[in-house]
């Protein structure tokens, strides 16, 4: 087929290397070769046993080893990789090596002591979903009681404090509660007529990553609001340090993440501070990778710490966040349910919500209706994985009218008459569907179910599904590696389902919520707004109050202090609450020409 | 029979299976339709007029086309990663049969698209890429589609996707050199259900025996063309491997299965055996074999037998051959079209005596 007659170059290639669309350049450092004139293009690469190469002038092929010089192995840092429309999927392993659990313990190892001034003091921000699947882990692997996140937390508290030597720990419940009060504000100016809905939820790096790849058209409706992790970066770096008396770049703050992907979202030029040369999140580990550190150290996860029951008391130090805010509704942050509750509560007339599941679990619809007459005031959705996130995009670039795809779609558009006309005779049907807000994770099952969280125990030495371990080999069963592989798979796949299930109820029973998760009440505390039936926790009513310190103290409104986070402060103030608390996207430069990639 | 051809390599033809046409794709990125009659007075021999062409408005390659069932529809695969779904304008004022429009673009695929098929109901639309994946579609009315899964389970290039002729189980052929079988799982999504390895190099192409779907052939980079018998058992899916044909001495592109003419599967019976239909197969040494296969009268220890009945040394010249297909339609035994690197399209009869018509 390729290779017949004459080899031609068409646009079609079948070599697959992860490089394959990397089209960054060696750098080259080396001073202009003096005898450039003489025969300027004879030379050959060698390649060497190593895997090493070498460039070799034909003139000089035969005066030995001397005459060749090691070429420079092209070295792809993870901006290239984020500026480049290639591969970002196998770029996770470029960046695996630049944001590793060893290069925490690099920088500690390495920290000088605090009396210097290039002392960082090292803090250190934990996911809800990560001390679930660290819970669930512990409950499964041993016969110990079942622990609660807070437990949890307490634990990889006290390992990351006395062993790893962090100076502060925190959870990112309280950032996540200040991007679910954010989020609803940006909702509201968006239903008001400032930007456009759907709103689609921003708190999932993986989907960001991919409409900003392949569905540009997708980036008008992603919210712009950050995502705890980028809010904790805020908090940490803008409001916490200065608390401290420290700088943004005197502050060293890794966080824990049940996925892979926020890894790229940290690395965002978005999120780095020119001023300081510092970014907002400076480390990122996945939940395996705290996991291994603490094996690595010898840490008993399993073991309870002392106090790990009680309740901190946040009157002693002024700055110690809200711990385990709980938000019901989903365990990927609870962005519909927030959205919904707040909703319902500040409607003037009672409103009936409907479930509607679309395809299992992972895509249910959610409708607000008056509760009398019957009017739709809100349709949203939750969409997780990857294939309903295929039909979404479907969906909203249907209702929405815009081109959905890279721009080929453009060019073939011009001859889809008929199909457009067809569709416009159905425009008034599709008017009623449209979505209001859509919770859009790129994981199956949700963040609970991150690609870095644990896998399940039972995997990992083998047993199969109903926990017999079995020696294949002693069966007389020879495996090679890939069958071996194959089985394991299998085991996956089924472990995967249920296991996830487990880390679900872990989260929620964490919380002290009852398994499985509450649907959306509408008696549920909607984020953001005041108790109307006396029903607010202490907790939540602190972190309310919270959140209007942090406005006051990081936005700095001239005029009156703000008391809650919806109220409109100053321009000057609004434009740093927006630089704190929102982001932007922006469509990954154009697919690679097959024939602009030099081999 | 050969046609004015494409000013690119033709990569695929396709016959629709209630129409008198004849489509085939090219890296010129246009779909050309042939259509034809056959003469009461030559029975043997078909007529064929060049129709049109369709320009579709990839911005690559046209990899492969495929009709849906009812033969309405025509989709497009192409190396631009989209795929175009095609019918005709209704009938004006004059009778006469419209231009062929896009209906739809469907768009997931990251790389070049390689492979597209209809399942047997036309329900449901398959493909594949570079990109290592595999996509269901539901087809939904006015040119609607759902995504129904993207199985992400090769480990490399998918180089063909194939429907059984009757249950809803999909095939795909890939780079990594296994072929897999995806199932539905009513209450969740498709999943691969069975890995069938084998080929020492590259899948390029499957076709399921088209009667019941027993059996599965596979045509590889190895030269080699295998059949694969499904193993009996509820609700599992199991393979072996009962076959190796031999024959072709570069790569094996393209494979198609059709059953035989009415007089040898009688000529079958009448022997004790049963007839498992033609495979007809060509590829990179620019040949065309047609093979015969029969299955012994044991059911219990099946032991099929192949036999070549045609050769035909350089079909296209000095060119590769990318496409080899069946005419699906009754009455049509025999007949079978080619596509090759010379952008030219061929179309083959089998005859019954030992002379092959062109």
């Amino acid at each position: 087929m390729a290779f017949s007659g004459a080899l031609t170059l068409t646009d079609l290639n079948d070599f697959i290397t992860p490089a394959q669309a990397c089209i960054k350049p060696v750098e080259q450092t080396n001073p202009v070769p003096h005898h450039a004139s003489e025969g300027a293009a004879s030379t050959e690469i060698r390649v060497d046993t190593t895997g090493s190469y070498y460039e070799v002038s034909s003139n000089d092929l035969k005066s030995g080893p001397n005459a060749q010089k090691k070429l420079q192995t092209a070295e792809i840092s993870l901006n290239d990789c984020l500026a480049c429309s290639g591969c970002i999927t196998s770029a996770e392993s470029v960046l695996i090596s630049m944001q590793s659990h060893t290069e925490v313990l690099n920088f500690l190892a390495n920290n000088p002591e605090d009396i210097c001034v290039s002392h960082k003091v090292p803090v250190i921000s934990i996911a809800p979903q990560t001390l679930a699947s660290l819970a669930a882990s512990i409950s499964s692997s041993s016969k110990a009681q079942p622990v609660t996140l807070q437990q949890v937390y307490r634990r990889v508290e006290a390992f990351c404090k006395t062993v790893l030597g962090f100076e502060h720990v925190y959870d990112t419940t309280f950032a996540r509660h200040l991007a679910l009060l954010e989020h609803i504000r940006e909702f509201q100016e968006r239903k008001s007529g400032e930007g456009q809905l759907p709103m689609l939820a921003s708190a999932c790096p993986g989907w960001v990553c991919y409409a900003e790849k392949t569905h540009a058209e997708m980036l008008p409706f992603i919210s712009r609001t950050k995502s705890p992790q980028q809010v904790m970066g805020s908090l940490m770096k803008e409001w916490l340090g200065l608390k401290w008396g420290k700088s943004p770049s005197q502050v060293y703050h890794v966080t824990v993440m049940p996925c892979y992907d926020k890894k790229l979202e940290a690395s965002r030029q978005d999120f780095y501070n020119d001023v300081y040369s510092t970014r907002d999140v400076d480390c990122v580990i996945t939940t395996g990778e705290l996991e291994l550190m603490m094996r690595e150290k010898g840490w008993d996860l399993s073991k309870p710490v002392k106090g790990e029951d009680s309740d901190r008391d946040p009157a002693v130090d002024g700055t110690i966040l809200p711990e385990l805010l709980d938000h019901a509704g989903s365990s990927s942050g609870s962005y519909l349910h927030t959205l919904i509750a707040t909703l319902s509560h500040t409607s003037p007339t009672p409103l009936e919500l409907t479930v509607r599941t679309v395809r299992a679990p992972d895509y249910e619809e959610y409708i607000l209706a008056d509760k009398t007459s019957g009017v739709v005031v809100f349709r949203g959705a939750k969409c997780y994985g990857f294939r309903n996130l295929q039909n979404l995009v479907r969906k909203v670039g249907r209702d929405a009218g815009v081109q959905v795809g890279r721009g080929a779609a453009g060019r073939i558009g011009g001859v889809r008459g008929r199909g457009l006309r067809a569709r416009k005779a159905g425009t008034d049907a599709v008017q009623d569907t449209k979505y209001d807000y859509v919770e859009v994770m790129a994981c199956p099952g949700g963040c609970v179910n991150g690609g870095g969280q644990l896998r399940p125990p039972a995997l990992s030495d083998g047993a199969d599904a109903e926990g017999f371990k079995r020696d294949w080999e002693a069966d007389g069963v020879k495996l090679d590696d890939d069958e071996f592989g194959r089985i394991q798979g299998q085991n996956a796949k089924w472990g995967d389902k249920e296991w996830t299930k487990k880390v679900e109820a872990v989260y929620w029973h964490g919380h002290g919520l009852p398994t499985p998760p509450p649907s959306p009440t509408l008696n549920g505390v909607p984020v953001g707004s005041r108790a109307t039936n006396g029903h607010v926790d202490l907790k939540t009513e602190r972190a309310e109050r919270l959140a209007a310190q942090v406005l006051n103290e990081a936005c700095k409104p001239k005029d009156t202090l703000v008391s809650s986070w919806t109220e409109n402060m100053n321009d000057e103030a609004e434009a740093l609450r927006r630089k704190y608390f929102r982001t932007q996207y922006r469509a990954v430069e154009g697919e690679v020409i097959g024939l602009a990639v030099q081999w | 029979m050969r046609f004015p051809g494409h000013d690119d390599r033709a990569w695929h033809v396709a016959w629709n299976p209630t129409r008198s046409i004849l489509a085939s794709c090219s890296a010129d990125k246009t779909v050309r339709l042939y259509t034809y009659t056959s003469s009461a007075s030559e029975p043997n021999t078909l007529k064929f007029n060049y129709n049109t062409t369709i320009p579709t408005g990839h911005t690559k390659t046209v990899r492969a086309i495929a009709w849906s069932p009812s033969g309405k529809t025509l989709a497009t695969a192409s190396f631009d990663a989209n795929i175009g779904i095609w019918e005709q304008e209704d009938s004006g004022e004059d009778g006469e049969k419209g231009e062929w429009e896009c209906m739809s673009l469907l768009e997931g695929h990251e790389t070049e698209c390689k492979s597209i098929a209809y399942s047997s109901t036309g329900t449901l639309l398959a493909s594949c890429s570079r990109d290592k994946t595999v996509w269901i579609w539901e087809v939904h009315p006015d040119a609607d589609f759902e995504c129904m899964g993207v199985l992400m389970e090769h480990s490399q290039d998918v180089k063909c996707v194939a429907w059984h002729p009757k249950e809803e189980i999909l095939a795909s052929a890939s780079y990594d050199d296994t072929i897999k079988l995806y199932l539905d799982d009513p209450s969740d999504d498709w999943f691969c259900a069975a890995t069938l390895s084998g080929h020492g190099s590259t899948v390029w192409t499957l076709a399921w025996e088209p009667e019941q779907g027993q059996y599965l052939a596979s045509g590889s980079d190895d030269h080699t063309i295998r059949i694969w018998r499904r193993l009996p058992g509820q609700g599992e899916l199991k393979f072996q491997c009962i076959a190796v044909l031999e024959g072709h001495d570069r790569s094996v592109y393209s494979i198609s299965w059709t059953k035989a003419p009415p007089y040898v599967s009688q000529q079958a019976a009448a022997d004790g055996q049963r007839n498992l239909g033609w495979i007809a197969s060509t590829g990179g040494d620019g040949t065309i074999f047609v093979w015969e296969l029969t299955l012994g009268d044991n059911e219990d220890a099946p032991h099929i037998r192949h036999s070549i009945i045609t050769r035909i040394d350089a079909a296209h010249g000095v060119h590769d051959l990318n496409s080899i297909v069946w005419c699906p339609r009754p009455g049509m035994e025999g007949t079978f079209a080619t596509a090759g690197d010379d952008g030219h399209m061929k179309v083959w009869k089998v005859q019954r005596t030992e002379e092959v018509g062109k």
